[in-house]
Parts: C-alpha cells; structure tokens; sequence
C-alpha cells in the first residue's frame, strides 16, 4: 500500500530469506524479467561490499539504477524474523529497502537521506521495531519528515 | 577535542547519512566539536573548511569508496573506517579517536 509518494508499508509480511525479499523488491516495479535480474544482482553485489545492517534486527538493502523509474523506500516489517540474513545480521525483523531512480532529483534525493538521518536514532528504530500495527508505524515513518 | 571527517559509501545514498549523523551525535554526546562532511548521491554536503581541518585534533574517513579532496587532510592524524563500521560502532570510534589524540599529547 502506497503511504505517500515516497513510501511504501508492508507490515506483517512473511518472508524467510533475504532472496525472497530481494525477489519481491525486484517485482515492486512490475514483471520484467531483465529488470527484476538486474535489481537482484545489484542489491547482491551491494551486500557483498558490507553487510547493510543498520541497526539491531533492520536491515537497508539498496540500489541505484537506471532501470528503477520511481524512487521508493520499501518497509518490510516481517511476521517473523528472518534468521540469517547474513553472517552479521541475525533475526532481521524490520526491512528498509532504497530503491533509487538513477539520476533522480535533488529535491527527492535530500527527502531521502533526510530520512535515512533520522534512522540514526536507536530510539526512533526502536519504535518502529516495537509498533503492534500498521497505521501506528506508517504514522511513525512520516514524523520525522514533517518535522 | 575538535573533529573533523567524511562518510562516503558505494551507492551514497544510505551509510553515508547514518554514518555521519551517528558519527557526529556519539561526538557530540562525548562533548566533543564534530563535524562529519558527506560525499554522496547529492553531491558534497556538511562540506568543512579549511580552517576547520586545520584546527581539528583529528580526522575520521568513515569511506568505502575513494573520496574527493582527500589531501586537504594531509598531515593530519586520521583514522580511517568503512562505513559499516562507523554505523555499527560510532562510541567506539569516537572513544578510539581519542585515544590516539591523548597517545600523541
């Protein structure tokens, strides 16, 4: 479900592996086969050069590409936790998928790190670990954009 | 203590802001003056000057990538990270700049 034009919520969510979520964020644009290889090797050769926990349980797999033509932030929150995301990153409960248009606005670009400044905060990724439902924790996601 | 750094991942659009922003609140919770400059997907934010690289104790590269302007910190003592763990460990790295500036005094 859309929350604004920047993101998108899917709370509950069931998925076990880091590949089938990879899988689904190369199918948030659509079918394409190419495209959808394309986004899953870039998001894999991203998690090869370091491991993209940001946080306990929340992980911030991205990718920029000029095959992406909406620039979103995808929030999985997972029903269970994925156990092993990789070596690092164990229990994965919160998802925070970048996809990035290439060549995307200054403006949209700025909203986005904005964004990302703010899951600095442990207190502010705690909440969001820690809400029960989805209108509480999409409500959670946008306070920091309007402040 | 005064310090100075830059935070540069490969994509530069997500370690690189939580890099700097944790970065510069472990700093600044250790009473120190911190200010972390970002190099990317935008361009150069949070840029330093001169005078603030000149004057800093030391220098933290928290980088996967090759930065530009990297000789504005020549003969500085730096401390360089991956982004990774500058998002993992930001006390610690503030702790381990401190160390090496009170090693030095």
């Amino acid at each position: 479900m859309e929350t604004n034009s920047l993101f998108q919520v899917y709370f509950n969510s069931v998925f076990k592996t880091k590949e089938e979520v990879f899988s689904f964020l190369s199918e948030i644009e659509g079918n394409d086969f190419y495209k959808k290889r394309e986004i899953i090797n870039l998001l894999k050769e991203r998690e090869k050069v370091g491991s993209t926990l940001i946080a306990e349980h929340v992980v911030m797999p991205h990718v920029q590409s000029s095959l992406i033509n909406k620039s979103q932030i995808v929030f999985i929150h997972l029903k269970k936790p994925i156990k092993d995301w990789d070596y690092h990153s164990k229990n994965v409960r919160l998802v925070i998928g970048i996809l990035l248009k290439e060549n995307e606005n200054v403006q949209i670009k700025k909203s986005i790190a904005s964004f990302i400044r703010a899951l600095a905060s442990e207190d502010f990724v705690s909440r969001l670990l820690n809400s029960r439902e989805k209108e509480d924790f999409t409500k959670k996601i946008l306070k920091p954009l309007e402040e | 203590m005064k310090i100075v750094g830059v935070a540069a991942c490969t994509v530069g659009i997500a370690h690189t802001y939580i890099a700097q922003e944790k970065l510069e609140t472990a700093g600044k919770k250790r009473g120190h003056e911190i200010q972390i400059e970002t190099q990317g997907t935008i361009g150069v934010e949070n840029e330093l000057t001169q005078k603030q690289i000149d004057e800093a104790d030391i220098v933290i590269l928290a980088v996967d990538v090759k930065i530009a302007g990297r000789e504005r910190f020549e003969g500085k003592r730096i401390i360089q990270v991956s982004t990774e763990i500058a998002v993992k460990s930001p006390n610690k790295l503030i702790e381990k700049a401190e160390q090496v500036v009170n090693a030095q005094k």
